[in-house]
């Protein structure tokens, strides 16, 4: 039962004289006490003074004007502090969504509507057979161009304008007026930042809490990055909310209605992010190390044109690289899922057979949930990849390009038949905005969640968790809505 | 050693041969190419000093550098090319010391002790002095081939501090470069002051700690003396022994594996095989230029 | 299509397992623990520990006292101390408890192990104080020796626990416990707490709640039977006499105390106002002291409050030219005194030109 312990020996190669060395130093360390780092830090600080003194010559008189602490005091006042930030942090995002508009209408007109034909033709030319012109073009290359299409401009805008302000000094001063909340919750001030880059992109969120040095509130970051709702999952919540929530309503309020609802997800998402901070912080991840600290940076003017170089070749263009990595084999699985057949029916036909039981469970269908399950890559292609299976499966007549292909439309009226075709309620509705909300992150950002933690443990919590929160949410918010309809 | 001019890339060299502007222009960014260097160097310094400024003006490349502490994360490395000798530069993570045990010092700690770089670069503010000497002072410890980069220079300026770089030099014992690295200014300098430390044409006398409690001094000196005896050849017993006292395991156990003693013999040869001892620094390499006088 | 209300039924039952299962305390995790507690090896590790410790303070251990400890019946203590001297771990001197030195050696890696241990989570991780010794006590009787070499190595073979008890060394050497008790202390003889005991818990926690620490000065104010009255870390306390005994101090010279005018903390630093940092306390450990002190908040370094967060914490502090904002918690922890303003004052008017600024001048 119980080994009496043998005193353990040090495999000692070392010389005799190392060993004593050695033993020394263990014996003086009693000697010298507990104390012996601060002595010595003390010590170096009191000569890094002395040297300083002798070389450094301070102007006689404090300059009576400190530029530094001026916007200091405005920035983290009492008074203007909130509204600040708040009026920053909405100028940033007002013009990430409406500068990006325009571009990404463009680069999606020549990516997907002049340039795949194109690709057709030529691959008609060379005489590729169907199936190799299908894979090819409606498969990976289209999959990828509705990723770039739709996430470089909003990117490209957003994260310099992001760098602007951390180059000027700003950021950590949000973190300062914030803490307080976030402290709350377990989580660390700077976890304000990598929130509001997540809404950018979580793998880039990800990648900012590089900032946080405390490994605990690290962690917190990163895991709870999901919930913020990135620029792939804006487009689905403002288009459901305005097909199904808006027009619950009278017209006039209906497209502030459905801008509330999309509001209301993100604020949903905002609660999640303290909630499951505050359970993390207070569960699994109790043992973590935890300290704070937060040096706030003298003011700098930004350097405008290297800094919009340099954010767009480390932040945008790597975000977007790794989204292709992605895209290409995801395009690729939901052509050929959609158009290799078993007895009769695709593949695809066969899956949302098997899921619809489980989709019906928690208010969605099994065509959302293979949608989600095959568009794991990007969020962006979580719509086209609907519609498509969509027509796939209901067999709807005139509209679509084709079993595998993706599209999109901007005529509601369409929209709406697919989605009733497909057997859409509002219920369907409100779980497909929350579902988008707390889902799995996308791979990329699972990827990067795994470089950056190094640890396939964490990435599996991070991966796994909102999943199941999600599926649990849908579900409640399902029996609920249909015990009440109930009655 | 003397520094062949570079002529291929100076057509006009002769023009002025001593000026900063000639020295610069034998500066050959290599960007990421690394292949066969004569030199490695390691950049240190506190977070948020414009360390990665530092690198990206010597390199050519262009790592993103933001005003926020702890932005490096990562150890990026690069190559350039000065007075016909190729460098890599090692960018090392931005820390406030050396003593605690954050993955980020390790690594730090552990390429400027085992990597034995030829010349540690250590950037600091120079509008923060007293703070950015603290992690001077104990890189001095470790290793005697150090230039000290005081960049934000500007920023000094600004707030009206005057520094006295020949002083600072005399005191801390190794060549100092005054720099505003944002502006370019102070770089042909500094690449001139590597090049001197690298080749061992400057020979650094670095200042070492001061201990005022007694007890501490007798433990510190009766182990230095030990460790000294044990490995003769060995660059920074005081050191080790301050580490050894710290309990610091990795160094015991760098000790026992022998790794410290290989890395003393290292030294013992590389310390042979340079050239003539040059000139103390002071007199001889930091710049002329009057700092300080806006 | 299931009737909604059975399926909220069921899928709100297989939610309310999942929790059960992985609370903390109450979970099937936790009842696994504790039914591990009471395995027969870990009752014959702890009455091993509790012996050594009482002959570590020369008290004398008995059937009575372990079965005190253990919190079992007599019955069950007997058959475990025949047990126990059957396999030559103790003996029966003159009716007194009394280790072998094979039951010693053992009772030694139990200590060391519990000790290293408490280190551990106090140096390396973020676990508070008051988990630190029930987690110890579960650890003590699963690391091997040579798991537990590994530790001391890891550690940088501390000397002391968290609450100064010193730590037995491999060879199964344990130094001295220093000191005396705070309530044999003289009146106005400075001294430095250098142990807490942290057994009974609730005594412990009432310590921890006075924000008692190792290291921390204290003056004795007053004493009497019932109670006694001390200074220690600014602040005034007032302990009975009995959980005053589970403090052990040292004296120590009156020119190497940093003196009762290092009263306030830095928390209570108004802004705009200045102090001069005496120390750290002893509750601030691992890598959170090590930063403090990496970002320059060592002693005789000037401070001064500079801004606070529009949300009333953290609070921006100018230290060595650079601002660092600290939550309340931490600035707690950080010991000031009131800056000289005069001195600081003609030292400015007397200028710099011989070089010893302000700065240099702070005299511990």
């Amino acid at each position: 039962m119980t080994d009496s312990p043998q005193s353990p020996s040090l495999a000692s190669s070392a010389s005799p004289a190392l060993e004593s060395l050695l033993d020394e130093a263990r014996s003086l360390r009693w000697e010298v006490g507990t104390s012996f780092h601060e002595e010595l830090i003390e010590a170096i600080y009191t000569d890094a003074a002395r040297i300083a003194d002798r070389a450094v010559r301070r102007p006689d008189r404090k300059p009576r004007f400190d530029i530094d602490r001026s916007i200091d005091r405005l920035l983290t006042s009492r008074l203007w502090g909130f509204p600040a930030m708040f009026l920053l942090f909405t100028l940033i995002f007002w013009i990430t969504i409406s500068g990006s508009n325009i571009p990404s209408g463009w680069l999606s007109y020549v990516l997907v509507d002049r340039l795949t034909p194109l690709l057709r033709s030529a691959a008609d030319a060379l005489s590729f057979p169907w199936w190799l012109r299908g894979f090819l073009v409606d498969g990976m290359y289209l999959a990828t161009a509705w990723v770039v299409s739709v996430m470089l401009p909003p990117m490209a805008i957003f994260f310099p304008l992001f760098t602007l302000l951390e180059d000027f000094g700003y950021l950590p001063r949000v973190a300062f007026n914030l803490d307080r909340l976030f402290r709350k919750a377990g989580a660390h001030g700077k976890q304000a930042l990598s929130m509001m880059m997540g809404y950018g992109c979580n793998a880039a969120g990800v990648v900012s809490t590089r900032i946080i040095d405390s490994p605990r509130e690290r962690l917190i970051a990163i895991i709870t990055n999901n919930f913020s709702l990135c620029n792939g999952r804006w487009p689905t919540q403002i288009l459901i909310a305005s097909l199904f929530i808006g027009s619950l309503v009278p017209a006039y309020i209906a497209g502030v209605v459905s801008a509330l609802a999309v509001v209301g997800v993100v604020m949903l998402g905002v609660f999640l992010t303290f909630a499951v901070s505050w359970f993390l912080s207070r569960t699994v991840l109790r043992g973590e190390v935890s300290t704070f600290s937060l040096e706030l940076p003298p003011y700098r003017p930004p350097r405008i044109l290297q800094t919009i170089y340099t954010s767009l070749i480390d932040r945008t263009l790597i975000v977007l690289w790794r989204a292709v990595v992605f895209a290409l084999p995801a395009g690729a699985v939901i052509w050929l899922i959609s158009n290799i057949p078993i007895g009769g029916t695709s593949i695809a036909g066969h899956l949302v057979g098997i899921l619809d039981p489980v989709g019906l469970l928690i208010g969605l269908n099994g065509v959302i949930l293979l949608a989600y399950i095959v568009a794991i890559p990007a969020n962006e292609i979580v719509i086209p990849t609907i519609l498509m299976f969509t027509v796939l499966i209901t067999g709807a007549q005139g509209v679509g390009a084709g079993a595998g292909v993706m599209f999109e439309t901007d005529s509601e009226t369409t929209l709406r038949s697919i989605f009733q075709s497909g057997g859409w309620t509002v219920l369907t509705a409100v779980n497909l905005m929350l579902f988008s909300l707390v889902h799995n992150p996308c791979s990329t950002t699972i990827y990067t969640i795994y470089k950056e933690t190094g640890s396939w443990r964490w990435t599996a919590v991070a991966t796994l968790l909102p999943v199941g929160m999600g599926v649990a949410l849908t579900f409640f918010v399902t029996q609920v809505w249909r015990l009440a309809a109930g009655f | 050693m003397n520094p062949e001019p570079a002529a291929a890339h100076t057509p006009s060299a002769e023009a002025c041969e001593s000026c900063a502007l000639f020295r610069a222009s034998q500066l050959k960014k290599l960007g990421v190419i690394l292949e066969d260097w004569d030199h490695v160097i390691a950049l240190a310094g506190n977070p948020n000093v414009g360390k990665s400024t530092v690198f990206n003006s010597l390199t050519g490349l262009r790592q993103h550098t933001g005003n926020w502490p702890g932005k490096t994360v990562t150890r990026a490395e690069g190559g350039f090319e000065y007075g016909g000798s190729r460098y890599k530069i090692v960018d090392l993570p931005g820390t406030y010391s050396l003593l605690s045990t954050s993955v980020d010092e390790e690594v730090a700690r552990d390429f400027i002790l085992f990597g034995q770089p030829d010349v540690t670069v250590v950037v600091a503010d120079a509008s923060r002095l007293e703070r950015n000497l603290n992690l001077v002072l104990q890189i001095l410890e470790i290793t005697d081939r150090v230039v000290l980069c005081l960049n934000l220079m500007d920023e000094a300026r600004r707030r009206g501090l005057e520094l006295d770089a020949r002083r600072l030099a005399r005191d801390l014992g190794v060549p100092v470069v005054p720099a505003a690295a944002r502006q370019r200014e102070g770089i042909p300098e500094l690449l001139a002051a590597i090049s001197d430390v690298a080749e061992g044409r400057a020979i650094c006398r670095p200042h070492r700690l001061r201990t005022e409690s007694p007890v501490l001094s007798r433990a510190v000196t009766g182990l230095e003396e030990k460790v000294r005896a044990a490995l003769p050849d060995l660059p920074n017993p005081r050191w080790v022994a301050l580490r050894l006292l710290d309990g610091d395991e990795r160094i015991a156990e760098a000790l026992r594996s022998g790794e410290l003693a290989r890395l003393g013999s290292a030294s013992a040869s590389r310390a042979a095989a340079s050239s003539a001892p040059g000139e103390m620094p002071e007199d001889g390499r930091e710049t002329t230029r009057e700092e300080g006088s806006a | 299509m299931p009737d909604p209300l059975v399926a909220l039924l069921v899928g709100g039952g297989v939610l309310l397992c999942g929790i059960l299962c992985i609370w903390p305390r109450g979970g099937i995790l936790g009842l696994r623990r504790r039914l591990r507690r009471l395995s027969t090896r870990v009752l014959v590790e702890d009455a091993l520990k509790h012996i050594a410790d009482l002959e570590i303070k020369n008290q004398n251990a008995s059937a009575q006292t372990v079965a005190g400890v253990l919190q079992i019946s007599d019955g069950r203590t007997a058959r475990l101390l025949a047990d126990m001297e059957q396999r030559s771990l103790v003996s029966f001197h003159e009716g007194r408890l009394r280790l072998t030195s094979k039951g010693r050696e053992y009772a030694l890696h139990i200590i060391r192990t519990h000790r290293l241990y408490e280190r551990y989570l106090a140096d390396v991780t973020g676990l508070s104080h008051s988990e630190w010794h029930r987690r110890a006590e579960a650890i003590e009787h699963r690391l091997s020796p040579r798991e537990t070499e590994a530790l001391s190595l890891r550690l940088g073979h501390p000397t002391h626990d968290p609450h100064g008890d010193p730590i037995p060394t491999a060879a199964g050497e344990i130094g001295p416990q220093q000191g005396q008790p705070l309530t044999s202390l003289p009146v106005d003889q400075p001294a430095r707490i250098v142990h807490l005991e942290d057994e009974p818990e609730t005594s412990y926690a009432q310590l921890i709640a006075e924000s008692l620490w190792p290291g921390m000065e204290v003056w004795v104010l007053e004493r009497d039977p019932q109670r006694i009255r001390f200074l220690a870390g600014g602040e005034e306390h007032v302990l009975a006499p009995s959980l005053a005994d589970s403090i052990t101090v040292e004296p120590i010279a009156e020119e190497q105390a940093r003196g009762p005018r290092c009263e306030p903390r830095l928390s209570s630093l108004k802004p705009g106002q200045k102090g001069i940092v005496c120390g750290l306390s002893l509750a601030c450990r691992g890598n959170e002291r090590r930063r403090l002190l990496d970002l320059g908040f060592v002693p005789s370094t000037p401070i001064q409050v500079e801004m606070v967060s529009p949300a009333g914490d953290p609070t921006a502090y100018l230290v060595r030219g650079t601002l660092i904002a600290l939550r309340r918690e931490q600035a707690d922890l950080i010991h000031v005194r009131p800056a000289p303003e005069t001195a600081e004052q003609t030292a400015a008017a007397a200028g710099t030109g011989d070089g010893t600024g302000p700065e240099a001048s702070g005299a511990r």
